[in-house]
């Protein structure tokens, strides 16, 4: 019985030390990554847009290969083993920041109103335009003849030289987005300029010459965040949620050393 | 004691009769499939009713065939990115391709809808979660962690076709037995997957009730209209026939489940599910999509268990199936060159092999394409079985990765990590590295070694090369907002594009001459007089119906070549079918040539070298009044518009101009953007004229 025992003992001191021989993984919170695949990773940028990253743009490519690969190196711990309470412990704190938007606290109106200001510049609602323009159709006369008309407009006269465009001559309440969206990049910055009940132009987009008369013109403004609060508490969640995977990548990152090249050229 | 016993039984077995007799027994069955919910979300949106209408309407550009993490072949592929990726997508923000670089719009679009897979939604995501149940189970190995960062790879390749072409198929094809609970309750709510081991019903809805979460958190009226939508992925049982259709619901309430293909392979029982949502308050349509790889069977002369096609099944089908797509990334379905030999512009984005066929197998191509679909739909209709290809078009991408391609100088094609590189899609010759790669993997997976050797190097060749990118589909409607654009695709009042944003109006009526075509009230008058895009036109004694066509170029594309009308129609006498294209406006004052019909050469040219085009030739506008030469009154005819850019690079030899090589041999080099619009159909009256309600 004794000698039966003492056999499990032994047994058992074996399978302990080929167990730290082989898991004692010291280079565990290196992170090495290659030359080749830097390489890689800036030639796939470069094959799809066309040119070389600019420095800060391959920073970024770097920077978020380490986070990913920090992310990948503790899922591969917790998976090691599964019956550790760290390991649990970590398990529950993955679920929770998978499941944020479930778990997380309702924020009082202080937080939100806070949230909100720090905000501001999100919730601004775009000036809106109502106008009427006149037409004129790509071609070596477009811009004589748009000039020609303004003169009889100018002169209270009413221009018969102009031509239909296809979206129509009267738009009502666009913003800027809209605006772009109707006529070109050209025309982003014509509208905070045109002056109400009045003429003017002609402006070129890629169709040909406009003349605009601006009716109404309602100012951006921000809104009371009283009436926009679902908008904010949503946006309040999925900042929490960037947060919370910002803050766990910081906690952990002190722990990892991360190798590369500094010699490395692209 | 003897007698009693035989007594009970007696009336056991004889309520077991009555039960299954008075119908009681098939009562107890609910349809799990037909139960509404209702996915709305509190938040300060715009009232739709508060915007303001145009009356002569506006065009908005949209895409409604999206896959994203949720379709099991999209996360096969590499895909992570959620629906809500996806419409942060069409609004103009950049989001991350599976292989690191940035995915973003040139121009927002006006309207989106993810479209995953219904069948399995949701399920292989939950396999490659090692901390789910499903994961546990041993079907589940192959899947695990394959989209974690580090398995985000070109190497991967080779394991993940073979995931999609046999592993997938092994998963889902193992049911309880009769036994089994699960099977009974499958039985009881006819929902059949439940009969399924490797289906979990609550992963399966939560992750549709993500997609119509994310429809509804991002449908902001008269800005971004969304739609709550999912693919019916059927096909015939033999030869793989593609019977692909896309369904979108018009409202924020939406069935508790997608019906599948796991419902039903036959798209008429789709049709009853969607009529008897509809009885419900939920209005549907479905859009069916890649007919170039259907090898015939998506516009058949018959019906999907071969019987006859009558007016009950071309009314039913007209009902739920308004439009069609006829282009998109797995190529273009407008004709082929077998089918349209005299139609010089037939040879574009041609795509000739079946849908998921591996090794591609060739598609027939009766049946396979719109242009032939309406040809048919006259001859059926000719035979008196009514017409059930009476449908609008619209374009879409079918992207797998979130992120419709709709650009040619910034392509990632569709299938995220197989064909996210020019080398992987087969426009760069392949590096020695990739070479050893395809063939190690080949190899092991027992699939076709698809290798190009050329002067300029050796490519892969799988088929990718056929793709394009495309395409867009487009509504007159009066407003931005889900009720106006759906009811647009319901008037059939729709266009389709290759990505590019041409916008045209179309227009056929009698006294069409009397408008003035220069004149501000054109749209306006021309509704009055006449009919749009999608609609019929009547016959009116001893008078030839008139056309106006008016486009208008992409104002960050390229400028206008020319605008066609092709021409439909059958011999009243024969029912032999025919067909012909009409340009019908020229570019640079140039004038049709009245016996070819045609417009001469413009002179606008591509150098593939850099891709630059030709600048101060084309239009940025194109308007015609056309009355058809041709014009039988008693013959039955479709009329629709095609509207040509001038000629640009394709996205293959973007590819090349990039990567500093030649272009790859034996594939076009350019393209000429178009837009097609519904047909108008022109009804003699003495026929019945048997407009189908919607």
């Amino acid at each position: 019985m004794r000698n039966k025992i003492l056999i499990f003992f032994i047994i058992g001191l074996i399978i302990y030390v080929i167990d730290i021989g082989f898991n004692s993984d010291n280079n565990l919170n290196e992170i090495y990554i290659s030359d080749s695949e830097l390489t890689n990773l800036l030639l796939t940028w470069k094959s799809q847009v066309g040119r070389e990253p600019t420095a800060i743009e391959a920073t970024n490519i770097i920077n978020n290969l380490v986070e990913e690969e920090i992310l990948y190196r503790e899922a591969l711990k917790l998976g090691l083993d599964n019956e550790d309470r760290i390991i649990k412990r970590r398990l529950a704190q993955k679920i929770t920041f998978l499941k944020q938007e479930t778990l997380l606290k309702q924020p009082s109106d202080e937080v939100l109103r806070s949230f909100y200001n720090l905000n501001k510049n999100k919730y601004f609602v775009q000036p809106l335009y109502s106008f009427t323009h006149l037409y004129f159709s790509k071609g070596p006369d477009s811009k004589k003849r748009a000039d020609k008309a303004l003169k009889e407009l100018i002169q209270n006269k009413t221009p018969n030289n102009s031509d239909p465009f296809l979206l129509g001559k009267e738009f009502y309440k666009n913003s800027t987005d809209e605006i772009i969206r109707n006529f070109g990049k050209s025309f982003e910055n014509v509208f905070n300029k045109l002056i109400l009940d009045q003429w003017s132009g002609p402006y070129e987009s890629s169709y040909g010459h406009h003349l605009i008369f601006l009716n109404s013109r309602k100012d951006g403004f921000n809104p009371d965040w009283i009436e926009i609060k679902n908008q904010v508490l949503n946006d309040y969640f999925l900042q929490s949620k960037e947060d919370a995977i910002k803050k766990y990548l910081e906690e952990i990152k002190s722990e990892y050393k991360v190798v590369i090249d500094p010699n490395f050229k692209y | 004691m003897k007698s009693s016993k035989s007594f009970i039984g007696l009336i056991v077995v004889s309520t077991i009769f009555f039960i299954y007799a008075s119908g009681v027994y098939k009562n107890l069955q609910s349809d799990s499939a037909l139960e509404v919910v209702d996915f709305s979300i509190d938040g300060a949106k715009t009232d739709p009713a508060s915007i303001k209408s145009n009356l002569d309407r506006s065009p908005y550009y949209g895409d409604l065939h999206v896959h994203t993490k949720y379709s099991f072949d999209a996360y096969v592929f590499g895909t992570t990115n959620s629906p809500h990726d996806a419409y942060r997508y069409a609004t103009g923000e950049g989001i991350t391709h599976p292989l690191g670089y940035e995915m973003k719009l040139k121009e927002p679009l006006d309207f989106y809808a993810v479209t995953d897979h219904g069948f399995y939604l949701g399920m292989v995501e939950n396999y490659a979660d090692t901390s789910s149940k499903q994961s546990k189970q041993p079907w589940s190995k192959p899947f695990h962690n394959i989209n974690r960062p580090e398995n985000l790879i070109v190497e991967s390749v080779g394991q993940r076709s073979d995931i999609f072409s046999s592993v997938l198929r092994q998963t889902i094809l193992q049911p309880y037995p009769y036994w089994h609970p699960k099977t009974i309750k499958a039985w009881f709510t006819n929902n059949i997957q439940l009969a399924l081991k490797s289906f979990d019903y609550e992963v399966h809805k939560s992750a549709w009730s993500d997609v119509a979460r994310a429809a509804e958190e991002f449908n902001n009226p008269g800005k971004f209209t969304t739609f709550i939508g999912y693919e019916f992925t059927s096909s015939t049982l033999v030869e793989g026939g593609n019977l692909h259709r896309n369904v979108i619901f018009n409202s924020a309430k939406a069935p508790i489940r997608p019906w599948t293909r796991i419902d039903s392979l036959n798209p008429e029982h789709l049709w009853t599910w969607m009529d008897g949502l509809r009885d419900r308050g939920v209005d549907s349509l479905a859009m069916p999509h890649n007919s170039n790889g259907s090898n015939g069977q998506m516009f058949e002369g018959e019906t999907f268990k071969g019987g006859p096609i009558d007016i009950e099944y071309a009314s039913k089908r007209m009902r739920n199936e308004p439009v069609v797509e006829i282009t998109q990334v797995k190529g273009t379905s407008d004709t082929h060159p077998m089918l349209s030999p005299d139609d010089e512009w037939a040879d574009f984005g041609i795509m000739d092999y079946r849908v998921g066929s591996r090794p591609p197998t060739y598609s027939k191509t009766q049946g396979s394409y719109v242009r032939d679909a309406y040809l048919t739909g006259l001859t059926l209709e000719w035979k008196r079985q009514g017409n059930p290809y009476k449908f609008g078009l619209i374009g879409s991408s079918d992207t797998h990765t979130g992120a419709g391609s709709f650009d040619e100088s910034n392509y990632w094609s569709k299938v995220s990590l197989l064909d996210g590189t020019a080398q992987g899609r087969g426009t760069v010759p392949l590096s020695d590295e990739r070479i050893k790669l395809m063939k190690e993997y080949t190899k092991e997976y027992n699939q076709p070694l698809s290798l190009l050797e050329t002067e300029n190097g050796t490519y892969a060749s799988v088929g990718f090369e056929q793709w394009g990118a495309s395409g867009l589909a487009v509504a007159w409607a009066e407003k931005n907002t889900r009720d106006s654009i759906f009811k647009a695709f319901k008037r059939k009042e729709t266009f389709a594009t290759t990505g590019t944003r041409i916008a045209v109006r179309f227009f056929a009526g009698y006294d069409m001459q009397s408008i003035n075509l220069n004149s501000e009230s054109m749209v306006r008058d021309a509704y009055v007089k006449g009919v749009t895009m999608g609609s019929d036109l009547g016959e009116q004694e001893n008078k030839i119906p008139e056309f106006i066509v008016w486009a208008q170029r992409d104002k960050n594309g390229a400028p206008l070549q020319r605008v066609q009308i092709i021409k439909g129609w059958i011999e009243k006498a024969s029912g032999t079918p025919h067909e012909k294209v009409y340009d019908v406006a020229c570019s640079d004052g140039l004038d049709v040539d009245p016996i070819t019909n045609r417009c001469p050469d413009n002179g606008a040219r591509v150098n593939i070298n850099n891709c630059s085009i030709s600048s101060n030739v084309g239009a940025t506008e194109l308007k015609s009044i056309w009355a058809d030469p041709d014009f039988d009154s008693n013959t039955k005819a479709f009329y629709y518009v095609r509207v040509l850019e001038n000629p640009t690079c394709r996205w293959s030899t973007w590819d090349a101009v990039k990567a500093g090589v030649k272009p790859r041999p034996n594939i076009h080099k350019t393209i000429q953007e178009r837009a097609w619009t519904s047909p108008i159909w022109y009804i003699p009256k003495d026929d019945p004229l048997d407009i189908v309600p919607l």
